[in-house]
């Protein structure tokens, strides 16, 4: 039996699973294409529902992967990967080959591009940022200005950017960035007392158990207002403010506002990495590009192809405890394959 | 007899063009018309999708259908790829092949646009002409326009246009073989039935307004039409 294991991704659902499996005493080589663990984590500063710093769940990983039995590959991508029975080969650009028993993709996510939806304007006004700008911003510890360095007097975010929008060819939800316009509100807010926030959305999805909390915590603390309707439209004032377009549905009547600051909250997309994994391996896709489980209810760390398994984002849109729960299953599953084998 | 409801839904373009609305109202926003007018794609959206037959008549009888600018813009913003400016189109032609525009005011105007846009086009081979554009009828154009009207020779030769004579140039007199191809594919397309129920369904109602006898001698309801 071989009882080594490549996992590609060094993020929460990679680690997670490599720390379990070297438990389980198997050797586990880990390659990252980036410099540093973490993946999306790494840069990310505060996380919801209970504000916890992102330098916590880092540090929990660091610690994780400090045992002989784990390897890890930095700066590292898989070029080719072949079977010769019950053995995978796989090959980085680095020039190392691994012969192991199974394969753990957990490439995880890329955020929206936001530039595809040209109508918001970012990448063409300066201050139209990201969720992801904003958490890299506060993770740095700049002060959050407008590019002019004034203090907002009103933020507004827009919900479901490149998300459940056939414009863009994502008509799936990509489940966290509801919460996290709610959580990162709630951080502007508590950062500019006075200053007035805006969340524009279709629905708000609300689904972890603290949300609900989370979001009638802001209505009635954090001056936030929820407006349900979608901006159609954003311009950029003389004054550098932003102007936005849209419908308050509920009242049926088109609103324009003009706000200090916009925030685009960033959905979730399958990455490059993955694709170019699905491709060597030939793995079935979901129609919204994410990797397809063998069956969704009862394998659904099995990849379409016997050997190579899949765990966290690459999967599907999911949070940091969903992906640290899918991975513990990974894990299992890939154990009880090999023991098996 | 097909239902309103039913012969929406056999139309190729409402097919193409409703897909499970979720009332985000990004048409809302992004209509010029609902900057300006009482109108709503996403209410239009919302009333075809319910498939209320008495809803969905009512709506064609309405000035509703007839603020939309047809200019698509909630086409390139729709998350479910839906289109109300193409729905529009299709509830447009179905008011005029039932007479239900005849109801409303912005209604009863396609009258002056089927005999003005409609008819020039035939008749002239341009969708405007500077002889259908009487100064009685088109107030907004100024007092100026009158006189251009009136020495509209002198004004188009000095413009470098060939108003109505042969050859090339701006405004040149489109020949008979064309005019006739143009007929021809409005024959084919339906586009004379159309036009013919919009002068039948103007007369019906001029008479039940008490502002015609026959259909010959429309004036006084055109005169209406164009300024109620």
């Amino acid at each position: 039996m071989n009882k080594s294991i490549v996992v590609i991704g060094a993020g929460v659902a990679g680690i997670e699973v490599a720390s379990i499996l070297a438990d389980m005493g198997y050797n586990v080589f880990i390659i990252e294409k980036n410099k540093n663990i973490g993946g999306n984590v790494a840069f990310w500063h505060h996380l919801f529902p209970n504000n916890r710093s992102a330098a916590e769940v880092r540090e929990y990983m660091n610690q994780k992967i400090k045992v002989p039995n784990i390897t890890l590959f930095p700066n590292t991508e898989v070029t080719d990967i072949s079977q010769k029975k019950n053995v995978y080969v796989v090959r980085t650009n680095k020039d190392a080959t691994f012969e192991v028993g199974a394969v753990l993709i957990a490439t995880g996510f890329t955020p929206f591009d936001a530039r595809r939806k040209e109508e918001y304007g970012y990448g063409i006004y300066d201050n139209v940022i990201t969720s992801v700008d904003l958490e890299k911003k506060l993770e740095r510890g700049e002060n959050i200005t407008t590019t002019q360095g004034m203090a907002p007097k009103r933020i507004a975010f827009v919900h479901c950017v490149g998300s459940r929008d056939a414009k863009v060819g994502h008509t799936y939800c990509s489940k966290v960035c509801c919460i996290t316009g709610v959580k990162q509100a709630i951080e502007m807010s508590k950062m500019f007392p006075d200053a007035e926030m805006y969340c524009f959305y279709m629905d708000l999805r609300m689904h972890g158990l603290e949300y609900e909390r989370f979001y009638k915590d802001a209505q009635e603390n954090y001056n936030t207002q929820f407006i349900r309707g979608r901006v159609s439209e954003v311009s950029e004032n003389k004054d550098k403010s932003i102007q936005l377009k849209a419908e308050d549905t509920l009242s049926g009547l088109p609103l324009k506002m003009k706000v200090d600051l916009l925030v685009l909250l960033v959905g979730m997309e399958q990455g490059k990495d993955s694709d170019k994994l699905c491709d060597i391996l030939h793995l079935h896709k979901t129609p919204e590009n994410f990797i397809q489980p063998q069956d969704p209810h009862l394998q659904g760390n099995v990849s379409s192809r016997q050997g190579v398994f899949i765990a966290g984002t690459c999967i599907q849109p999911m949070t940091i405890n969903e992906t640290m729960q899918n991975a513990r299953s990974a894990a299992l599953e890939i154990n009880h394959y090999l023991l098996h084998l | 007899m097909p239902t309103i409801t039913e012969r929406l839904a056999q139309d190729v373009r409402f097919k193409e063009s409703i897909n499970s609305c979720i009332n985000c109202g990004v048409c809302t926003a992004i209509c010029a018309a609902a900057e300006f007018y009482d109108y709503s794609p996403r209410q239009i959206a919302g009333i075809v999708q319910e498939g209320n037959e008495e809803k969905i008549i009512a709506l064609l009888k309405s000035d509703t259908i007839w603020f939309c600018g047809q200019c698509m813009s909630c086409k390139t913003r729709c998350p479910r790829n839906n289109c109300v400016g193409i729905i529009i189109a299709v509830l447009r032609k179905i008011s005029q092949e039932e007479g239900y525009f005849v109801e409303s005011r912005m209604g009863r105007q396609q009258l002056l646009i089927k005999r003005n846009i409609g008819s020039t086009i035939l008749k002239y081979g341009y969708c405007i002409h500077p002889e259908i554009v009487n100064p009685e009828y088109h107030p907004e154009q100024g007092p100026t326009w009158e006189w251009v009207y009136k020495n509209k020779e002198k004004v188009y030769e000095r413009m470098n246009a060939n108003l109505d004579k042969p050859g090339s140039g701006t405004l040149r007199k489109i020949e008979q073989d064309t005019l006739q191809e143009l007929r021809d594919i409005f024959e084919v397309s339906g586009g004379v039935e159309l036009f013919d129920k919009i002068e039948k369904y103007s007369f019906e109602k001029a008479a039940e307004m008490g502002l015609a006898s026959n259909p010959d001698s429309m004036d006084n309801y055109v005169k209406y039409i164009s300024n109620e």
